[in-house]
């Protein structure tokens, strides 16, 4: 597996990663204020709270995707060993994108939840950024 | 002001996400400089195999002067 990721980015694993995870956490941004308009929170004059509730499901499912492709990055190339704050934060995003999707399916009284699990999720996915790809960066000192 | 047709919102909200991600690849991309690490090892072992070849050389031409001698 670590050979393939390498082969898969010529090498640069690290830089793709981190591509990758400044990808998901810019549409993350995105998905709250989505969100912000599908709980009609934010009123958009040219934006009705379904087309958001839309997109906001289908960038979602984009993120989904993402986020599974960098945790296997993660984890087969670079192991728990050294993770710390990182680790935690991944494992909390993973938690969290399962609750959600769970939330999501089985509706009612967890579908309430869904709000909070959504900034929650954005909240963890900035620390898992901040404590790997912003160290990369030089953005979290 | 009436809001534009559904299909119309759906599709510029999806262009807008499609335009955070191009700007976030460029943005990051800019931070890592001209090269991706595997030009970066190509360049240095390109300058490693000049650098044998000089010293290959200047080894030749002190053989060659203590031959001379």
């Amino acid at each position: 597996m670590e050979h393939l990721i390498e082969d898969l980015t010529r090498g640069n694993v690290t830089e793709v990663k981190v591509v990758l995870a400044s990808v998901v956490l810019a549409l993350a941004g995105y998905q709250l204020l989505l969100a912000a308009v599908a709980y009609e929170r934010i009123r958009l004059p040219f934006l009705s709270s379904h087309a958001a509730s839309w997109t906001h499901r289908a960038s979602g499912d984009a993120i989904v995707a993402l986020v599974l492709v960098i945790a296997t990055m993660c984890i087969a190339f670079y192991g728990f060993e050294e993770g710390g704050a990182h680790t935690v934060a991944g494992l909390a995003v993973l938690g969290l994108i399962a609750a959600k999707v769970l939330a999501v399916r089985v509706g009612g009284r967890l579908g309430r939840l869904l709000p909070l699990l959504g900034i929650s999720l954005a909240a963890f996915l900035a620390i898992a950024w901040l404590t790997s790809a912003g160290d990369f960066l030089g953005v979290s000192g | 002001m009436s809001r534009p047709p559904q299909w119309v919102q759906m599709l510029g909200s999806l262009l807008v996400a499609a335009a955070i991600v191009a700007i976030a690849i460029v943005v990051v991309t800019a931070h890592f400089g001209p090269a991706s690490s595997a030009e970066l090892e190509a360049r240095e072992e390109r300058l490693e195999l000049r650098e044998e070849i000089v010293e290959e050389r200047q080894e030749a031409r002190e053989e060659r002067r203590e031959e001379g001698r």
